[in-house]
C-alpha cells in the first residue's frame, strides 16, 4: 500500500501544482484569449468545455510522452515538435469525438461536438504538452500535470466567468467594460498566485 | 457608433469600413482579444516583440491561405484540424527562417511562446466561422490581421519595457522604473488592460467623428 502511495505521490503533487502554483492561465496566460471569449459567450457551457478539455488533455499527454521519447533524440525535434503534439491532440480529438457520439447518440451530441475543436486546438493543450516534453517529465508527472493543468484551466474559466458577470455593471467606466476589466481582474488574480508561489515561472 | 435611423445605408457603410480596418479601429487584440498569451508573457521588450512579430508574419498569412485552400478538399466539419495541422506544418519553415535571422539564445528568450503560436487564436480563429474563405480574401485578411497584431504587440512591448525597466530598445531613459511589475505576467495583464481601454476610448472618439462626417456628407 505504501509503495502504491509512494508511486502515486508525484502524480498528485504535479496535479496540485498544475491546478494552483503553475495554473496555466494565471502564471503562463495559456488559453487566455479563449477564456475572455468564453466569459462573454453564454452559448458555451463551461462544464462541457471543461470536461472535453480535460479529456483531450489526459488522452494526448501519454501519447506526447511516448512520442517524445523517440523525438527528443532527433536533431529536427525543435522543428517538428509542435506538429507532432498537434497530431497527438488530433488523435485525442477523434477518440473523444467517438466517445461523445457513442454516449450521447440520441441527444446533445451535436452541441458537445461543436465545442470540441475549441477544447482541443488551443494554447492550454499545446502549452501543457510542450511543458511536459521540454521539461522531461516522467509518465506519472506528465499525467498528473496534464490533469492538474486541465482542472486548473476549468477553474480559471469559472472564476473569470463569474468575475466578468459581476464586473458587468454601470460602476465600471465605459471604456473598461468587457475585455479591459476582465484582463485587469485576471492580472490581479495572477498577482495573487505570484505572491503564493513567490517566484517567477520560467517560460 | 452613432446610429442614424434615417440613413441606414450610411451606417451600414460606416460599419463595414470599421470592420475592415484590422489595424486601428478593429484591431484583433484590442477588439477581439486574440493572441493575448505572447503579449502578456513574452512581449516584455522590443527585442522579444520583434522576434514574435517576424514569427507571426511568417506564420499567419501562409497558414490562412493554405488552410483556406485545403478546406475546399477536406471534410469541412474538421476545419479546426485542417487549420491546426497546417499551422504546425508551416511552423517548420518559420523556425528554420527564425534560426537564420536570430541567434539560438535570442529565440530561447521566447520559451514556449514561439511554438505556442501554432495554436494561438490569432492564427486559428478563422476556422470557427462556418463559411469557407476564398484564397485571395484569406491572403488580404492575413496581411492586415498581421499588421494589426504586430502594431498592438509593439505598443505593448514598448510600454512594458519602459514601465518595467525604464528603458526603450535597451536605452535607459529612467534610472528608477515606474512600474517594475510590468515585466511579470500579472503586470502584463494589467498593462495590456490599460492599453486596450485607452485604445478603445480613442476608437470610440474616431467612430463618433466618422459618424458625424458621414452624416454631413450624406
Amino acid at each position: 500500500m505504501t509503495e502504491v502511495l509512494k508511486a502515486l505521490g508525484p502524480f498528485f503533487f504535479y496535479a496540485v501544482v498544475g491546478v494552483f502554483a503553475q495554473n496555466a492561465v494565471f502564471t503562463r496566460a495559456l488559453g487566455v484569449s479563449r477564456i475572455v471569449k468564453l466569459a462573454d459567450d453564454p452559448e458555451v457551457d463551461s462544464l462541457t468545455f471543461g470536461v472535453l478539455l480535460c479529456s483531450v488533455q489526459l488522452i494526448s499527454a501519454p501519447m506526447a510522452y511516448f512520442v517524445n521519447l523517440w523525438l527528443s533524440e532527433q536533431w529536427y525535434s525543435t522543428y517538428v515538435r509542435p506538429l507532432v503534439l498537434v497530431m497527438c491532440s488530433a488523435v485525442a480529438f477523434f477518440i473523444v469525438l467517438l466517445l461523445v457520439v457513442l454516449l450521447f447518440r440520441s441527444s446533445g451530441a451535436k452541441d458537445i461536438v461543436a465545442v470540441l475543436p475549441m477544447a482541443t486546438f488551443n494554447t492550454c493543450i499545446l502549452g501543457t504538452l510542450l511543458i511536459g516534453t521540454t521539461r522531461h517529465f516522467d509518465l506519472l508527472q506528465t499525467m498528473g500535470f496534464a490533469l492538474g493543468s486541465g482542472v486548473g484551466y476549468v477553474l480559471a474559466v469559472l472564476v473569470v466567468r463569474e468575475g466578468a458577470r459581476k464586473l458587468d455593471n454601470e460602476d465600471v467606466p465605459a471604456t473598461f467594460r468587457g475585455l479591459p476589466v476582465t484582463l485587469l481582474y485576471i492580472g490581479i488574480l495572477a498577482l495573487a498566485i505570484y505572491g503564493f508561489t513567490g517566484h517567477l515561472i520560467s517560460f | 457608433m452613432n446610429i442614424d435611423p434615417m440613413k441606414p445605408e450610411v451606417n451600414h457603410e460606416l460599419a463595414r469600413k470599421v470592420k475592415r480596418d484590422r489595424i486601428l479601429l478593429n484591431n484583433p487584440v484590442v477588439m477581439q482579444g486574440l493572441g493575448l498569451a505572447p503579449l502578456v508573457v513574452a512581449a516584455i521588450n522590443v527585442k522579444n516583440a520583434t522576434m514574435l512579430a517576424v514569427a507571426v508574419a511568417l506564420l499567419l498569412t501562409p497558414t490562412r491561405v493554405i488552410a483556406a485552400f485545403l478546406s475546399r478538399f477536406s471534410y469541412f466539419r474538421f476545419r479546426g484540424l485542417t487549420y491546426a495541422v497546417t499551422s504546425a506544418a508551416v511552423y517548420v519553415g518559420v523556425i528554420w527562417v527564425m534560426e537564420h535571422l536570430f541567434t539560438s539564445a535570442d529565440i530561447t528568450l521566447l520559451g514556449l511562446y514561439l511554438p505556442l503560436l501554432v495554436a494561438d487564436p490569432i492564427i486559428l480563429k478563422r476556422y470557427e466561422r462556418p463559411q469557407r474563405e476564398r484564397i485571395h480574401t484569406a491572403f488580404r485578411k492575413g496581411i492586415i490581421t498581421t499588421a494589426g497584431y504586430v502594431l498592438a504587440m509593439y505598443v505593448t512591448a514598448v510600454l512594458r519595457e519602459f514601465l518595467g525597466t525604464g528603458a526603450v530598445l535597451g536605452h535607459t531613459l529612467l534610472k528608477t522604473p515606474l512600474f517594475p511589475m510590468a515585466q511579470l505576467p500579472s503586470g502584463g495583464f494589467i498593462v495590456l488592460a490599460l492599453m486596450i481601454a485607452v485604445w478603445r476610448g480613442g476608437v470610440n472618439i474616431v467612430k463618433r467623428q466618422m459618424g458625424l462626417g458621414a452624416k454631413q456628407q450624406a
